[in-house]
């Protein structure tokens, strides 16, 4: 498998099929058994747990992660807190945040250090339709300036206009890696269940 | 052959190791009752130093193969040192057990107390502590690999502390009695009470590799089923 | 080496900011040494036990306890939010991370030292003035040791389910040298004894920290890799 930058690949599967921990093994976080993963570029991602401390505000989050990166102090930190609209809370504490604000929030971090690869799993859960909104605009940005994404979803309806492949994962193995081809959300579950058929 | 039966087949070598020195045992006690001397000073109750002793330095000798197992498993990740540093512990948490009981039955007639903080007797009291804790990490955590690595660091920090509470206890107070084998200037027992005390160190040595081995078959044969259930081979 | 005190600095600092955003377990540790000080206080027959034999064991016995409670605070952090993936997925080394974590529970437990000390002079009437500084210098060493073991193994205990009751049940043995260093240390400083009754034990609590430290340094990567 493999990821092209400025291009969104999507991960379909049920619960369980393995699609998290795909993206923890790309992200580092697991060590594979068997075979190698190569990178080109930094990594970031962005999971269901934010990650981040909530006893402090986002900037002091951002900053703390931008110091572990060794990233200077270019300001870069207000400018993602701006591009991610948390502007008017970025001094709060972030225990005070809704989930859609954490969502974006983490987001920011993932961006921090510029990677040239982003993971994200389930980033519209529990998002309202503002909060997807923006999100799903960050992702068009990040693709037009050349970042490859790797997304794992259930919300095939919100983000099947963004992306370019699809990746099907059957009880924990890829069964099939296509490009969408014009396929609407019903006609990669229909797809889906193909495979499923085909594996059992 | 399989792993199944090369672990069956040692537990089964295990067991007959076992049964040779529980024999073994059980002669070393005949002769130590009845064909060997009454010591001067401490009367009969001496005698309880042919288990005691040995028995201590079983759970010495098991406490740091456990350490070294541990260190060789975290240099090479193989599942195998992990199963015989867990049950190199166990056995030695037992044996443990057995010589802190012992030292008060000798130490009551003899000193005319249960229990002293002398250094010997607090430095295998933390030994003993210290197997517990080991075990008590194990029990706590579910996954093996987790577990196999905490236990490991465990294993290899305890190995390291002990000589440091020997001497820490040591400088504290001394009440035990002074080594009688391990003199520079070479044993001071008669020669009869000296063929009995090394033959029950040997017992004893032989009885800790019998009952490590039934107990390490027994881990792997646990960790075959518990991978047949999980469904999946680990390579 | 600069990127190592950089990464270090900022997590000790992070650690620090959240505690005292919260303080639930710095004051916490701080109740604690001032009920185990006055419970040790008041337990004692005045006329049979002086304060030169009681006092070096009660200080050392609420330094030990009150630190305990403050450990697991460290490596707890790191589970709310699932914060230690993200550090993980910066370049953070394992030894910047323990090292930060290190330094982090130093400075906690010193304050919580601090800030018993006084409540010790009052309870107490040892000469503490005059040996002052010799006083600190054996609690700063015995904290070292004490603080690197403690690090460790909490980093392992906070993913068990009874980690308040299994950190010191792992940690008590690990304190045997460092605590009865620091106890007979104690009592001879206050003691005025010359420094010729101290050097074995000082020499037994330098060797300690030394070993023990590089040890849970050497140690820590084990415990952080998935």
């Amino acid at each position: 498998m493999d990821v092209v930058p400025g291009e969104a690949l999507m991960l379909v599967g049920g619960n369980g099929a393995g699609k998290t921990t795909l993206l923890r093994l790309m992200a580092g976080l697991l060590k594979p058994n068997r075979g190698t993963i190569h990178y080109s570029g930094a990594v970031g991602m962005v999971a269901h747990h934010t990650m981040m401390y909530d006893a402090l505000t986002a900037r002091e989050n951002l900053t703390f992660f931008g110091r572990l990166h060794g990233l200077p102090r270019d300001g870069r930190v207000d400018r993602l807190i701006d591009l991610l609209g948390l502007t008017h809370a970025r001094d709060q504490r972030i225990a005070t945040y809704s989930r859609g604000m954490l969502q974006r929030l983490a987001i920011a971090r993932a961006l921090l250090h510029e990677p040239d690869v982003l993971l994200l799993d389930e980033p519209l859960t529990g998002l309202d339709d503002a909060a997807s909104h923006t999100v799903l605009d960050v992702i068009d940005e990040l693709k037009r300036r050349g970042a490859a994404l790797v997304i794992a979803s259930h919300q095939l309806v919100e983000l099947i206009g963004a992306v370019a492949r699809v990746g099907y994962m059957v009880a924990g193995r890829l069964a099939a890696l296509e490009p969408i081809a014009g396929l609407d959300a019903g006609g990669v579950v229909s797809r889906y269940r193909e495979l499923v058929a085909g594996d059992g | 052959m399989t792993r199944r039966d090369r672990a069956v087949r040692a537990a089964r070598r295990g067991a007959v190791v076992t049964g040779i020195a529980l024999v073994g045992l059980a002669a070393v006690y005949v002769r130590a009752l009845m064909f060997t001397p009454i010591e001067r000073t401490q009367g009969p109750a001496q005698k309880i130093f042919y288990v005691h002793a040995p028995v201590a330095w079983a759970a010495l000798l098991a406490f740091t193969v456990c350490g070294l197992l541990s260190l060789l498993y975290l240099i090479m990740r193989e599942r195998k040192f992990d199963l015989m540093a867990a049950a190199s512990a166990e056995v030695g948490t037992a044996l443990a057990v057995v010589m802190l009981t012992t030292g008060p039955l000798w130490g009551k007639p003899i000193w005319g107390t249960w229990w002293t903080w002398d250094a010997r007797l607090t430095s295998t009291l933390f030994t003993f502590l210290l197997f517990v804790g080991y075990l008590v990490l194990r029990g706590a955590l579910s996954d093996f690999d987790v577990r196999a690595r905490f236990s490991a660091v465990l294993g290899v920090m305890a190995l390291v502390l002990v000589p440091f509470i020997h001497v820490t206890v040591y400088w504290f107070r001394t009440l035990h009695p002074d080594p009688v084998v391990l003199k520079p200037e070479g044993p001071s027992l008669p020669s009869v009470m000296l063929v009995t005390l090394l033959t029950s160190i040997g017992v004893c040595t032989v009885l800790y590799i019998g009952l490590v081995m039934q107990r390490y078959s027994l881990a792997v044969l646990q960790d075959i089923r518990e991978e047949e259930e999980a469904g999946g081979g680990i390579p | 080496m600069g990127e190592l005190l950089r990464v270090t600095a900022a997590i000790a600092r992070k650690d620090l900011k959240v505690e005292w955003r919260t303080k639930t377990a710095f004051v916490s540790s701080l109740v604690f040494a001032v009920l185990v000080l006055a419970v040790l206080y008041f337990a004692r027959d005045k006329t049979s036990v002086g304060d030169y034999d009681l006092a070096p064991g009660a200080l050392w016995v609420t330094f030990t306890f009150a630190g305990m409670l403050g450990l697991n605070r460290a490596f707890l952090l790191e589970r709310e939010n699932r914060a230690l993936d993200g550090l993980r997925l910066t370049p953070t080394t394992p030894t910047a991370l323990f090292l930060g974590k290190v330094v982090g529970n130093l400075v906690f437990l010193g304050v919580v030292e601090l800030v018993s000390l006084p409540l010790f002079i009052l309870f107490y009437d040892v000469p503490i003035w005059r040996q002052l500084p010799v006083l600190l210098g054996v609690v700063a060493l015995a904290t070292v040791g004490y603080v690197a073991v403690g690090t460790l193994l909490s980093a392992m205990v906070v993913r068990t389910r009874f980690s308040e009751v299994m950190l010191p049940v792992l940690l008590l043995p690990f304190l045997v040298p460092p605590i009865v260093s620091a106890v007979q240390l104690t009592w001879r400083i206050l003691a005025l004894r010359p420094l010729s009754e101290m050097t074995g034990w000082l020499s037994l609590l330098a060797a300690f920290d030394v070993i023990f430290f590089t040890l849970s340094l050497l140690l820590f990567e084990a415990i952080l890799v998935e």
